[in-house]
Parts: C-alpha cells; sequence; structure tokens
C-alpha cells in the first residue's frame, strides 16, 4: 500500500508542482536518493564503509562527458561505458582493500578518492581544476538533454533510474546475495564458517554500489552540464552519500530515500529562508542534525517509524 | 644544483612531517584509549589556527606567545566533545562514531565559514616569521624549525606522560581492555577525557606553530585530517609511535615525491604509498592489529 | 579410512606451540570429545581443522582430501562446520535469518533455504523463537542458535566448541539430548566440553590434549583411568565425583 502511495506521489510531483524550482528540488532528492541507495549496499548491507564512491560517481560523469565532448558519443552509450569502467574501478578498489578490516578499510578508500581527484585535477586532458563544459545538442531523450524551465523530463529520468535501484535492492534484500551481505556485515568470521567468502561477496556489493553511482554521475553531468572535481570528486560528496543513508536508516530499503529528502529538504529550506549559500549556516544546520541524530537516533528515521508505529499498537 | 635542490626539499619535508607527527599523535591518543577516530580532528586544527590568528589580529599577542592559549582552548574543546558528544556513543556501531564526528567536521567547518568568511588569512610579522637559518646552499626557516621543535618537545612530553607515569599506564591499560582497568580501579571515564584534552591540545600546539608559516581558512582541516587518519593507518592504529614516525615519514614523502613527480602530486603520492603499504601490512608498519 | 585424519600437526603462535605434533582421527558416525585444561590447545586444533589457521605442520585429510591449506569457507563448503567458543550468532538479524545463511550454502533457491531452514528450527528446538532477533536470546539458546546454523549448511562433521559452557544443569541436558539427536541423523560430531559429567557419557571416544600434546585416546573408561591423564587435567575431581 505504502510503495503504491509513494508511488503515485513521485509521479504526480511535477505536475503539481509546475514552477522550476521545486521540480529542481525533486530532480535533486531523486538524484541524492539514488547516491544513496547505492552507498547503502555496501555501507549499509554489506558494513563496509567506503567512503570513496565519489570515484564511480566521478567516473560516470566524466566518462560520458569526454566521450560527447571529444567523440560526440551519445550520451546513453557513454552511461554504459562509465558504469562498465565503474564496475571495474570496483574490482581493482575491491581487491586491493578487501583484507583490510574497520578503519584500514575506511581510510584507504578515502586515499582512492583522493588519488583519483589528484590525476584529475592535474590533467589537462581531463579538463583539470576548471572541468568539463558538456555540449549543447537539440533537446531529446535520445541526446539525454532537455532544455528549457520544464525539468520534468530530468525529473522523470532520475525517478526510472532511483525505481530500478530500489526495485533491485529490494530483490536483492531477500535472495541470498541479501543475507550473505548482512552476514558478513555482523560477523565477517561467522559468515566464513557457513562458507561464506566475503571477499567474493564484498565485490558483488561493491559493483553493484558502483553501477548505480556512475549511473547517478553520468545524469548529473547532463542534468547541470557542467562537471569538476570540486563538485563530483570531492569528499564532502562521497560524504553526504553516506551521511544520507545513515540519516534515513542503514540497512533499510526507504532509509536512504528519506534521508535524501530530509537532508535535501533541510538544506534548500535553509538557503532559501536564510539567503546567500556564502554564508553555510545550511551547512551548520546540516552538520548539527548528523550529530543529533548520531547520538540520539542512531537508527535513522526509519527506526524512529518503526518505534512509532510500535507505539500506535 | 639539483642536489641543493634535493637536499632542501628533504629538509622542508623534515620539517613539515614533524608538525603532521603531532597531529597524528594527537589523533592516535585519542584513537588508541577512547577507541574512536575523530574524523573533525582536521577542523579542531583549524580551530587551534584561529585561535591564534585571533589573538595576533585581536591583542596583537605573537602565536609563540599565544601558545598555551590554543593548547588551552583545543583541550577544552576536546573535553566539551568527548562529555557532549562521543562519550554517549562510546559502545554504538563504528559507523556511527563516523557519523558523528563527520557532522561535526561539517559543522564546524561551516561554522568558521559563518564567522569568518571563508577568506584565507595570515599572521604578517611574527617574531620568527622571516628568519632563516642557511646551512651551506640550503635554507631552513625559521618557523618552520620552531615549529618542528615544538613537536618534538610535545612528542617526548606525551611519550613520557604514557610510559613512564602512573597516569599513563592507567590511560594505557584503559586502551587496552576497558573493562579490565574498570576492575583494576581506573577510573576510566576520566582516562578517557584526558586522552580526548590531550589529543585535541595537540593539534592546539600544532595550530598555534603552523600559523606562524601557514594561512588559515576555514576548509584547511580537510587536507590535515585526512593526512593525520592516513598517517595514523600508516603507522598502525594504537601506536603512538608509529603515528610519530608515520607523520615524519609522510611529510618527507611528500616534500619530495612531490619534488620528483610534481607538487601538485606530493598529496597523491602519500596516500599511494599508504596503499602499497597497507596492502602489504594490512595493519599498518607499528601495528599489532 | 577416517572420516577427519589429523597427522602430525603443529601450530604455533610466535614461540608458543599450541599444537605440537598431534595425531588423531575422527571415523564416520562417531562423537569424539576433545578435553583437555585450559590453554590445551583445543580451540587452536578446531581452528586449523577449520580452516583458520594454517598449521606450520602436519596434515589433514577430510574424506581422502587434502584440507590443510583451506580457508575457513573451503572447509565449510567440503563438509566442516563448527561452533564457536565465544558466541558468534549475527546479532542484529533474526533467529531464522542466522540460519537461513546457513542454509543457502547448499539450497537451490530461497524457497528452498527457507524450508530448510525452518526444518532445522524445528530439529533444534528454537522454532517458537524464529522471530527474534539474535541479540535477545539467552546465552543457552544462543549457542543452540549457532549449532541451528551450522547444521543448515548440511555438514559431514560437526565440530562443537564448549557448547555447554556457561548453561544450567537443564539447558545441559537440553543440548546433549539435541547432540544426541543430531548423532542419530549421521552426522559426525567433534566436540570440545569442560564439563566431564557431559563429555564422558555420550562420547564414542576421548582425545585428551596437554600443553599442545596429544598424551590419550581411546575409551572414555579408559582414558578417565589413564594416570597420566588425571595427572595432567583430571585430578582427584572428576575420579571421585564418579
Ligand atoms: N591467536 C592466538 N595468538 C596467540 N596465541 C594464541 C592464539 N590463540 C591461542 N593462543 C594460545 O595458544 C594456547 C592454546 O590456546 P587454545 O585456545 O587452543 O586453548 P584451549 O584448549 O581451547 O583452552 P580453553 O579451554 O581455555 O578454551 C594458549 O596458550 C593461548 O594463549
Ligand atoms: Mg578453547
Amino acid at each position: 500500500m505504502l510503495p503504491v502511495a509513494a508511488a503515485v506521489i513521485a509521479l504526480a510531483y511535477p505536475k503539481v508542482f509546475s514552477l522550476p524550482y521545486p521540480q529542481h528540488v525533486g530532480v535533486l532528492i531523486c538524484m541524492n536518493a539514488l547516491m544513496a541507495v547505492a552507498w547503502n549496499i555496501t555501507g549499509g548491507y554489506t558494513g563496509q564503509v567506503a567512503l570513496g564512491n565519489t570515484v564511480f560517481f566521478g567516473i560516470g560523469a566524466y566518462t560520458s562527458s569526454l566521450l560527447l565532448r571529444d567523440f560526440g558519443v551519445n550520451p546513453w552509450i557513454g552511461m554504459l561505458a562509465g558504469t562498465i569502467l565503474s564496475m571495474i574501478a570496483a574490482v581493482v578498489l575491491g581487491y586491493t582493500t578487501f583484507r583490510l578490516r574497520g578503519y584500514y578499510f575506511t581510510i584507504a578508500c578515502i586515499a582512492m578518492a583522493e588519488i583519483v581527484s589528484a590525476i584529475v585535477v592535474n590533467t589537462r586532458r581531463l579538463g583539470g581544476a576548471v572541468g568539463v563544459t558538456i555540449p549543447i545538442r537539440d533537446a531529446s531523450l535520445l541526446n539525454f538533454q532537455f532544455h528549457g524551465t520544464n525539468k520534468a523530463p530530468y525529473y522523470y529520468t532520475i525517478l526510472t533510474f532511483l525505481a530500478v535501484a530500489l526495485f533491485v535492492v529490494y530483490r536483492v534484500e531477500r535472495s541470498k546475495l541479501g543475507y550473505y551481505f548482512r552476514a558478513i556485515r555482523e560477523d565477517e568470521d561467522g559468515a566464513r564458517a557457513l562458507g561464506v567468502n566475503p571477499a567474493r561477496y564484498k565485490l558483488i556489493a561493491f559493483m553493484l554500489s558502483a553501477l548505480f553511482t556512475s549511473v547517478a554521475g553520468t545524469f548529473y553531468a547532463q542534468y547541470v552540464m557542467f562537471i569538476d572535481p570540486a563538485s563530483v570528486l570531492a569528499q564532502p560528496v562521497s560524504v553526504s552519500m553516506c551521511l544520507m543513508a545513515v540519516l534515513g536508516g542503514l540497512g533499510t530499503l526507504w532509509g536512504p530515500v528519506l534521508g535524501a529528502m530530509a537532508l535535501i529538504g533541510i538544506s534548500e529550506a535553509t538557503r532559501v529562508t536564510l539567503g546567500g549559500t556564502g554564508q553555510a549556516v545550511d551547512l551548520m544546520i546540516y552538520g548539527l542534525l548528523v550529530i543529533v541524530f548520531a547520538v540520539f537516533q542512531p537508527t535513522g528515521l526509519m527506526g524512529m517509524l518503526g518505534k512509532l508505529k510500535a507505539r500506535k499498537e | 644544483m639539483t642536489f641543493e635542490i634535493l637536499a632542501q626539499a628533504v629538509i622542508n619535508g623534515l620539517l613539515m612531517g614533524f608538525v603532521f607527527a603531532l597531529v597524528a599523535v594527537g589523533l592516535s591518543l585519542i584513537l588508541g584509549v577512547a577507541q574512536i577516530i575523530n574524523f573533525a580532528h582536521g577542523e579542531f586544527l583549524m580551530l587551534g589556527m584561529y585561535t591564534a590568528f585571533w589573538m595576533w589580529a585581536l591583542f596583537g599577542l605573537d602565536p609563540l606567545v599565544s601558545l598555551p592559549i590554543s593548547i588551552g582552548v583545543l583541550a577544552l574543546l576536546g573535553v566539551c566533545v568527548y562529555k557532549l558528544i562521543t562519550k554517549r556513543i562510546l559502545d554504538a556501531p563504528r559507523l556511527t562514531q563516523i557519523f558523528a564526528t563527520f557532522g561535526l567536521s561539517i559543522f564546524l567547518r561551516s561554522l568558521a565559514q559563518f564567522l569568518w568568511t571563508p577568506n584565507s588569512r595570515m599572521i604578517q610579522n611574527s617574531w620568527v616569521g622571516d628568519l632563516r637559518v642557511a646551512l651551506g646552499g640550503v635554507y631552513i626557516g625559521a618557523p618552520q624549525l620552531v615549529a618542528a621543535a615544538g613537536a618534538i618537545l610535545a612528542f617526548g612530553v606525551i611519550h613520557w606522560l604514557v610510559e613512564k607515569t602512573e597516569v599513563g599506564r592507567a590511560m594505557m591499560a584503559t586502551a587496552e581492555d576497558r573493562d579490565a582497568a574498570a576492575l583494576m580501579g581506573i577510573n576510566t571515564e576520566q582516562m578517557y577525557t584526558l586522552a580526548w584534552a590531550v589529543g585535541s591540545a595537540c593539534v592546539g600546539l600544532a595550530g598555534g606553530l603552523l600559523t606562524t608559516f601557514y594561512s588559515v581558512e576555514p576548509n584547511i582541516g580537510l587536507v590535515f585530517g585526512t593526512t593525520a587518519s592516513v598517517v595514523i593507518a600508516l603507522g598502525g592504529f594504537g601506536s603512538i609511535k608509529g603515528a610519530f614516525a608515520a607523520g615524519i615519514i609522510v611529510g618527507l614523502i611528500q616534500v619530495v615525491g612531490g619534488f620528483l613527480i610534481g607538487p601538485a602530486f606530493k598529496f597523491a603520492v602519500v596516500l599511494t604509498v599508504y596503499l602499497v603499504v597497507v596492502a602489504v601490512r594490512p595493519q599498518g608498519l607499528l601495528g599489532k592489529y | 579410512m577416517a572420516l577427519l585424519e589429523v597427522t602430525n600437526l603443529t601450530k604455533r603462535f610466535g614461540g608458543l606451540v599450541a599444537n605440537d605434533d598431534v595425531t588423531m582421527s575422527v571415523n564416520e558416525g562417531e562423537i569424539v570429545g576433545l578435553i583437555g585444561p585450559n590453554g590445551a590447545g583445543k580451540t587452536t586444533l578446531f581452528n586449523s581443522i577449520a580452516g583458520v589457521y594454517n598449521p606450520e605442520q602436519g596434515k589433514i585429510l577430510f574424506r581422502g582430501e587434502d584440507i590443510t591449506r583451506y580457508n575457513p569457507e573451503q572447509a565449510c563448503q567440503a563438509g566442516i562446520a563448527r561452533t564457536f567458543q565465544i558466541v558468534r550468532v549475527f546479532k542484529g538479524m533474526t533467529v531464522l535469518d542466522n540460519v537461513m545463511v546457513g542454509s543457502y550454502l547448499r539450497s537451490q533457491s530461497d524457497a528452498d533455504a527457507r524450508e530448510r531452514a525452518l526444518e532445522v528450527l524445528k530439529f533444534t528446538g528454537l522454532y517458537p523463537k524464529k522471530d527474534y532477533l539474535a541479540s535477545a536470546l539467552t546465552i543457552a539458546d544462543k549457542k543452540r542458535l549457532e549449532m541451528a546454523r551450522a547444521l543448515a549448511t548440511r555438514p559431514t562433521l560437526l565440530m562443537l566448541d564448549e557448547a555447554m559452557a556457561g548453561l544450567n544443569p537443564t539447558e545441559c541436558q537440553a543440548a546433549v539430548d539435541c547432540i544426541r539427536a543430531i548423532s542419530r541423523e549421521g552426522i559426525t560430531i567433534l566436540m570440545v566440553e569442560h564439563v566431564m559429567e557431559v563429555i564422558m557419557p555420550i562420547s564414542d571416544r576421548i582425545v585428551v590434549l596437554n600443553s599442545g600434546k596429544k598424551i590419550a585416546e581411546g575409551e572414555p573408561k579408559a582414558v578417565s583411568a589413564d594416570p597420566e591423564v588425571i595427572k595432567a587435567y583430571l585430578g582427584g575431581k572428576y575420579v571421585a565425583r564418579s
């Protein structure tokens, strides 16, 4: 019942709010939700706190953009190429880090992401620190570009990606993969004793996560029409994917979506009411909120809903 | 000629390495005793630097004079953060802890930006600011020299505190096993508070020393914080000596690597070395794991 | 040929020799008890067999297959399931989900895995608690859950490391009944136990370790009468009580 209602609301949203700004917020929420859902596969279900997902986001954004700019390749094909590259990167990242546990792993991920960022910043061919402007094509679904003030086509595109990701996670949750992911999160040695090969399943989790993050990367590039290391590859971008998943509820299907709605909602609301971005008041509130949640509501919004439900019954 | 440039690079790297080492020792102490990586450690350093800057800008105090103030302010900050935040999540999953300190880092960074604008600020004409020592064709900046000396001194004091005093032993016992330490009659709560105070004081000192030759801006903590966490992982979690040694190594790699490959890649070189090390030794250089 | 054959196994931790030239075997269908004082090397031997440690010397054969260098998941896939001395249940998952993880090893489909898991839960008596979070269970139930989880992998050999430590007499008796029932299903059992009253009557054979070395092997009666065993471990205690 609830998913149906959610779907109806999500589909009707741009019809009800036809102004560019609310539609833009809708796009932001779906895009961030997609990244958080992807992060949740490794971080939430498998328990591997990977803080380097910008690698995949960046590969997605840069691959399609550079292919389009330099070779005129259609962004959809660029997106496909990006996901393949991202999954290869996930294998490499996984193989070099899967022996590491706990903080060693987290820091190794941060290191990887910073290395990739440094390489892009210093390579002129990749746009360097300046970034890449995506060439304008005719507006059409085939070209993955929609101009003008109506953001609805972008909204429906990203909503479709998000729905696919949620469906995949829903299926994974109920299958061998999902059980093995959670077993690895709970106790890696215990899982091994039951015949689970942690390296293999962590790798699968990484690849799934990389795939969706990469798709979000291509979408971001096609939506904003400009990418640079600061907006695509910086550490805070990695952190925010993780924060949304944790805030919403780790290892739950809908948690990352709720987290994205809450964080984007709050940051947009503070930005609009408190004015200019340079002031960073939105980020201050966001930071505070994260602390408050970590201390008082570590199971996130989903946990809060669960408690409310229990109280009603 | 090239030899002199290389020698210069090595000297600079070494001196900077001591500062990294001091920052990392603070982080390592908190991790070792209180079992949590403070991902806002870099932002603590940023606040240490701002403290020194404002003491200079408002009261004309030289950063070297205001060192006790920077140290005190940061120690207090550490205690507050422990009492208000991390104490409540001691037994929470690691991710919750990471989450909380990330939130803190975002908060502090944006708070600094809100209060003091994103502009970068630099202390002019501090006492040691323009002095330098010539050694053959190699120059050693006095601020860097003083910073390195301060870092070494601080490390000596912490090392003495941990290894030679009753309090230090109690702290290490707490680090080893909190419950066992509590059974032995150690006030573990006090030990945690102390670790946060001393660990944060380290960046107060480092921040004060850095301002004599480094400008401060709200985002300065990102690089220093990441570097510090890489340093302690490289040294091996829980090893204060490992953190200090790794700090020096990282300083050297950064400058020498930057010299050989290009300054823009200096950070990347450090991170690559780190990845290679943990690929071979997942527990870091001196870690027991 | 025995089901499990350990020959001249040596495992060191730095200077400490935790298992010193241990040779022992377990036959198909048997219940073998592994006993010895604290620190004798029982858990270490378990871990070497289960693939957690790589022994420095010696050989482990399982159904004729050399498994000395196997890792834990390979050992389990080969048919060796084990429980842990310090329980390692998946605390944040329900009892049923814990067992599902085990039953997926040899299941073709999700439905298969579920059916197998429910079957095992009924067999071990945990069925009424199947929706509890594992963290909410008593220590006795946690140990039983580990057993259930291991059984769900359909093992040939089940290794139990102190499955009864910390249980009260009633819980102990229930565990003994459960182990006997497992054995009747045709599963071979190798178990470490400190509670002598429990292990002596249940075991077909006993292997005794002391300071890493095997000092005796044989039928429970013979072993408990062995002077060296009495000196090393049992002291007057067991003999006096029996
Ligand atoms: N991972 C390890 N590293 C170093 N030493 C170890 C390790 N595991 C066990 N030991 C040592 O090896 C020896 C044998 O330990 P083991 O756990 O096998 O004994 P045990 O017979 O199972 O004892 P208990 O009855 O207390 O469970 C002990 O001295 C122990 O301290
Ligand atoms: Mg044992």
